[in-house]
């Protein structure tokens, strides 16, 4: 066995940079039994509540005392509705103007669980961690309850029984006004939205009030999407891919299985073409400056900066063009990227027709033009890539119409702004000033979600309905008409957009419902009944809605550069890309906890943004991770922790946008409250001529640190020194190339032999189910989807940074990342990704440990945890060597008696026990569900088909990565997932024989791109055989 | 030091005889407990004079977790009929008409972390009387079973005097003809009923 000190380019794998530098503080939590004692001192305690207050509050007092309770019935039972027993209704939640099609559960009224919804053609039952923690957000005591109007003295909080009365007032005189002015002053500024009905509301207003204008702005627009359609198109067609029948995937700078509106879908028709069929598997290409899911689940990603990849697709242009016409590939350079673009040409004229070439939203119109022209030379047009026409009613820049109606409001020419949600104050380009263009027009009308940074400039703020509480109706990215149906009354009296806009037209009492209706009825014509509104009502979609596939071919010659420098640019130089964060999104999801603690899934950080910087740069600038150094560009001065990350192309760093919120709420910052911001505010930074990628970037550290709370090196496996770990994480990894498989299809089987295991314990007779699960590591794309469900479906705590900092973070499953490779050359990065929870081991050593019998197990093979036994030894937590197991160190609940706080409370699902101080706990396998299902079958006295045990990790994965099921059942989906050649065990050789097991992860490099292997460790497999 | 661990030894007896006796009194159980409705409604009545089926009101026991409390509906079914000027039943008419909840107290208690399903019960042939003794014969009712977990286990453990052909799950006064484990052995075997005793049973 070669050491890995002295051989420093050793392929292997690793948690973290501190983990591969064995550092002090990845010691600190490896070696350490647990992370840190329960001594609260040090924690800011106000702060700690706040942020707890936020996600839960103390749950029901449990025990014998002999208390009154009150048992309330209906007076009228309403229709279907069984007390306690939880119902399932369709819906739809819209982001930045594409909708996915949701099923949400509700438990006597309220809403406690969003799923995907099966029927919806982008969800196909996934859903993805933003819609996960929807139900946080609609709980959020910090949301807006009263319309605000801002006066000299003060803002004035109508709070009264009919809060309304003052602000349909003044809309009625006032808007008066505007109509006899046909509307010129007025302007509507309103996040991007597909619904068709604010889109009726929008033509009537356009024809009501001709004067006025309506504008959208989204910060995380696509503006170059559609210029470069338009540019190679003649119009701004929209791109819809087919993943599942795709070959050859090329992305550059396209985030399709993270933050693209059809990630779902993608994701869903990427991981079928990962199962090897007649020993084929798709092949994916990720090229991009950032990391994104989407290049940690490629085969090759090629790290170079967004300022790069014109030229990348100038020169992949040109190859392919050469090899289409001559059949003679040019004889690759020496370089990487030659050798890189060589094989991606080769591979994308091979497989024409069956190809994807896929752009994203920060490279340029000309990028985005080329790619048009490169889907047409490949002849994937028609097959996998086709053109659906774009339904926004606008055909111009989001961005231009924005600087436009900032120079009118700077000029006097506003003198109404209605905001129909969003944020322009805070995420507008900082260079547009929007604050201060706000001041300068007489009437300003705000409704959203919050009382946000916006809405405190404006003369009025009202609350808006939460999509969980609003009739509505949006649209998907492929068009699919999806109704959103509420699922309770608006609990703080929230309108929704369509309402208000109504109002403005002069109705007199708008009902979105009617609304939604009379669009409906207008969208479907003569086919109109009311069977068929109800049957979309409950299924959630029109079938058949989706735009039809329109025939159009890219006519043009790009231009792009073909120059290439592999040079890395001088401090003064950089590139400063701004990304769309994964867990707040833009900004807007910076009061949800479940959000914010939900760790990213690259850099596995909370609760922060950093600026990503590559390893060579970072040692370039003299910057190190938790560094806090002064980004300087054009003119601005912004302070960000630095975060080095493996895999991050040199020369070019990252910052996520949304943080620094100081008006979003007790969780994500409230300078009134003093509540400091989560965060720096990247938005300062962020120019109108630069909105993704700025160049002339000067960072300076500036001597401070900064403690970023990254989840990385927590929980870690093993703890046997930097030897060790290198040795065994391909044990717990299994991975192989596609040709190594189809040689060796039970690879996974032979990374690790050990001899013949006896049992030290008498072992468990199981007569009934053996309920089990497997995971396929070639599925998993990390997105957290997972987590974030768990979550919601187990009355998971949030517990903030500053406990996050001591490891104490609670989630009950991880998704563990694993680096592989060389951390000094970012094109030689590989991720891997593990999600874990409890493996339910037969032989569980947490059970073997318990002095008190309070983790015990059950007949099906469930390693039960009995919270009021527990009495908080941990000693079932440092006997569990895959560390999942979350002990309470803080009585994280009932603190936390504030009145104010108490809706939060209505989050909680009531199936399962909300836990207390001193206990431990861990994944239950969703036992709640597994009784569910069973009970019911044994009442129709049926058997219990395989499939319909689903746990929420695995019902949310948008992947369908995780299988759970009956292994008693030889024919059950687990079952034979578990017979697979690709199946093994972690830690097999302990012997306690886990429930859980994985299916190893198959890459499909290109011949002429894999690493050779080092002879000497083939060798050396060779005699562990 | 001496006297000390003596008096020490006292006390700890004392305080074990007093838990012991405290934790096995019924009144820990709550055994005994009736409280006073805000309707005076008789069971005796209405499930044992009258006849009525348990699942007239409860409608739900035999499908969901929890046998629900009828809404004022339930009662108005007939009491628009019968007695419909009575004062006692002034707070039904008036929470049916206003659409406000009766409020019931709850008179059979288990804690939060209990997770009891009425419909796994009693369509195995578990009847109400097992666990709310005579309803059909009390007035105003109480609760005379300890409703303790050993409680439930003796039943879970050994079921068999405990079972009943399930039509008669709702017959509070039913006697088997034979002995009763004997005949709950075979409806054991009809049904294949095998209780669980594993923890998640009944705590998640």
């Amino acid at each position: 066995m070669s050491s890995i000190g002295d051989q420093k380019n050793l392929k292997t794998h690793w948690r973290s940079l501190a983990d591969l530098h064995d550092l002090p503080e990845y010691r600190a939590f490896a070696e350490a039994e647990f992370p840190e004692t329960a001594d609260p001192g040090g924690v800011n305690r106000r702060r700690w509540l706040q942020v707890m207050g936020a996600s839960f509050a103390l749950a029901g007092v449990a025990g014998c005392e002999a208390k009154r309770e009150e048992v309330l019935p209906f007076a009228k039972r309403p229709e279907g509705r069984t007390p306690g027993q939880p119902q399932r209704f369709a819906t739809a939640m819209e982001l930045s103007g594409s909708a996915i099609g949701l099923l949400v559960t509700s438990v006597d009224g309220r809403p406690i669980k969003v799923e995907g919804n099966p029927l919806h053609p982008q969800s196909l039952g996934g859903s993805h961690a933003l819609a996960q923690a929807a139900v946080l957000e609609l709980y959020d005591p910090d949301r807006s309850q009263n319309p605000v109007q801002l006066a000299a003295q003060g803002p004035i909080v109508h709070a009264q029984k009919d809060k309304w009365s003052g602000f349909d007032e003044f809309v009625r005189q006032h808007f008066a006004g505007v109509k006899e002015r046909r509307g010129a002053g007025l302007a509507v500024l309103s996040p991007a939205s597909s619904s068709p009905t604010l889109t009726r509301l929008r033509g009537r207003l356009q024809h009501e009030l001709p004067e006025a204008r309506w504008l959208v702005y989204e910060p995380l627009h696509d503006d170059s999407v559609r210029a470069g359609a338009k540019l190679a198109l003649g119009a701004p067609y929209r791109t819809q891919l087919d993943l599942s029948s795709a070959r050859v995937v090329l992305t550059l700078d396209a985030d399709l299985l993270g933050s693209h509106p059809a990630s779902l879908r993608y994701a869903r028709d990427f991981a079928r073409g990962r199962e090897v069929v007649d020993g084929q598997m798709n092949r994916l290409y990720a090229v991009e400056s950032c990391f994104t899911m989407t290049g940690s689940a490629a085969d090759h990603r090629l790290p170079i900066r967004s300022g790069q990849v014109p030229a990348f697709v100038g020169r992949l242009l040109q190859r392919v063009q050469q090899l289409l016409s001559s059949s003679v590939s040019t004889p690759s350079g020496e370089s990487h990227v030659e050798k890189f673009l060589a094989a991606l040409a080769v591979d994308l004229v091979a497989h024409r027709g069956a190809g994807i070439v896929a752009a994203g939203d920060q490279q340029s119109a000309e990028v985005h033009a080329a790619v048009h022209q490169l889907n047409a030379l490949l002849e994937n047009v028609g097959k996998t890539v086709n053109y659906t026409l774009d339904p926004s009613a606008d055909d111009v820049s989001q961005v231009e119409s924005l600087k436009a109606l900032v120079s009118d409001m700077q000029g006097g020419n506003v003198d109404t702004l209605l905001i129909l949600g969003g944020n322009p104050a805070y995420d507008a380009p900082a260079d547009l000033e929007f604050a201060a263009a706000l001041q300068k027009v007489k009437t300003t009308i705000h409704a959203g979600l919050y009382r946000n940074e916006t809405a405190r400039l404006c003369q009025w703020h009202v609350p808006q309905a939460h999509f969980l509480e609003s009739w509505s109706d949006a649209r998907s990215f492929d068009g699919t008409y999806s109704i959103v149906q509420p699922l309770l009354a608006p609990l703080y009296g929230g309108r929704t957009g369509s309402e208000l806009v109504a109002r403005v037209l002069g109705d007199a009492v708008p009902k979105s419902e009617e609304l939604v209706r009379a669009t409906f009825k207008a969208l479907v014509g003569e086919k109109y009944n009311e069977s068929l509104w109800r049957r979309t009502v409950h299924d959630g979609l029109l079938t058949e809605s989706a735009y039809p596939a329109e025939t159009v071919t890219a006519a043009r010659e790009a231009s792009l550069p073909t120059e290439w420098s592999e040079e890395l640019p001088k401090n003064g130089a950089l590139e400063l890309v701004f990304c769309r964060d994964a867990s707040v999104y833009d900004g807007r999801f910076a009061n949800n906890g479940w959000l914010q603690e939900c760790p990213d899934p690259l850099t596995k950080l909370t609760w922060d943004n950093a600026a990503l910087v590559g390893s060579a740069t970072a040692k370039m600038l003299g910057v190190s991770s938790q560094t806090l150094a002064t980004l300087k560009l054009g003119g601005m001065l912004l302070k960000v922790p630095v975060y080095v990350m493996p895999g991050q192309a040199e020369g070019s760093i990252a910052l996520a946008l949304g943080y620094g919120r100081t008006a979003a709420g007790l969780v994500g910052g409230l300078s009134d409250a003093e509540v400091p911001a989560v965060g720096v505010n990247s938005y300062l930074l962020r120019g109108s001529q630069a909105m993704y990628v700025a160049t002339g970037l000067t960072v300076e550290a500036t001597g401070e640190s900064h403690r970023l709370a990254v989840t990385q090196d927590h929980f870690a496996i093993d703890k046997v020194g930097v030897h060790e770990r290198a040795r065994r994480v391909p044990i717990l990894v299994r991975e192989a190339p596609l040709d190594e498989y189809l040689k060796h299809p039970d690879f996974a089987q032979h990374v690790e032999h050990v001899p013949a295991l006896e049992s030290m314990w008498s072992e468990h007779v199981y007569e009934g189910h053996r309920w089990g699960m497997s995971i396929d590591l070639t599925k998993c794309i990390g997105c957290n989807a997972c987590v974030v469900a768990c979550q919601a479906e187990n009355n998971i705590p949030v517990v903030g940074k500053d406990q996050v900092l001591r490891g104490r973070e609670m989630h009950w499953i991880r998704v563990d990342r694993y680096f592989k490779g060389d951390a000094e050359r970012p094109e030689n990065v590989e991720v891997a990704m593990q999600p874990l929870a409890c493996h339910h081991c037969e032989l569980a050593p947490c059970e073997q440990v318990c002095p008190v019998a309070a983790t015990v197990h059950s007949s099906e093979g469930l390693n039960d945890m009995v919270y009021n036994r527990c009495i908080g030894t941990r000693y079932c937590g440092n006997n569990c060597p895959y560390k999942v197991r979350r002990f309470n160190y803080l009585n994280f609940h009932e603190e936390l008696k504030d009145a104010n706080r108490e809706i939060s409370k209505m989050v909680f699902n009531p199936d399962v026990t909300v836990r207390v101080r001193g206990v431990m706990e861990k994944c239950t396998y969703c036992v709640q569900r597994i009784q569910a299902v069973k009970i019911d079958a044994r009442n129709h006295g049926r058997p219990i088909d395989d499939g319909q045990v689903v746990t929420a990790c695995q019902q949310a994965c948008p992947a369908q990565a995780i299988v759970f099921g009956d292994l008693a059942d030889s024919q059950s989906q687990v079952a034979r997932s578990q017979q697979d050649s690709r199946s093994y065990a972690l830690l097999a050789e302990l012997n306690i024989k886990p429930r859980t097991t994985y299916l190893a992860k198959v890459r499909n490099p290109h011949p002429d791109l894999a690493e050779v292997p080092d002879p000497a460790e083939v060798e050396e497999g060779r005699a562990q055989h | 030091m001496k006297p000390l661990i003596g008096v020490g030894l006292v006390v700890g007896a004392l305080y074990v005889v007093a838990v012991g006796y405290y934790g096995g009194s019924p009144e820990t159980w709550r055994v005994g407990y009736s409280p006073r409705q805000p309707v005076p409604f008789s069971h005796a009545l209405h499930a044992g004079q009258l006849g009525l089926d348990c699942r007239y009101c409860h409608t739900t026991v035999e499908t969901a977790a929890f046998a629900a409390i009828p809404p004022a509906a339930t009662c108005m079914n007939c009491h628009q009929q019968i007695a419909p000027e009575s004062s006692k039943l002034l707070e039904v008419r008036e929470t049916y008409a206003n659409g406000e909840s009766v409020p019931w107290i709850k008179v059979h208690r288990l804690p939060d972390y209990v997770y009891f399903d009425h419909s796994a019960h009693v369509t195995r042939g578990v009847s109400c009387v097992s666990c709310h003794g005579r309803i059909d014969q009390m007035e105003q009712v109480t609760q005379v079973k300890p409703l303790s977990m050993g409680w439930c286990l003796d039943c879970h453990r050994n079921p068999d005097p405990h079972l009943r052909p399930p039509e008669y799950v709702t017959n509070l006064a039913w006697v088997p003809e034979e002995d009763a484990a004997v005949a709950g052995k075979r409806v054991r075997e009809q049904l294949q009923i095998n209780p669980s005793t594993s923890c998640s049973t009944c705590h998640r």
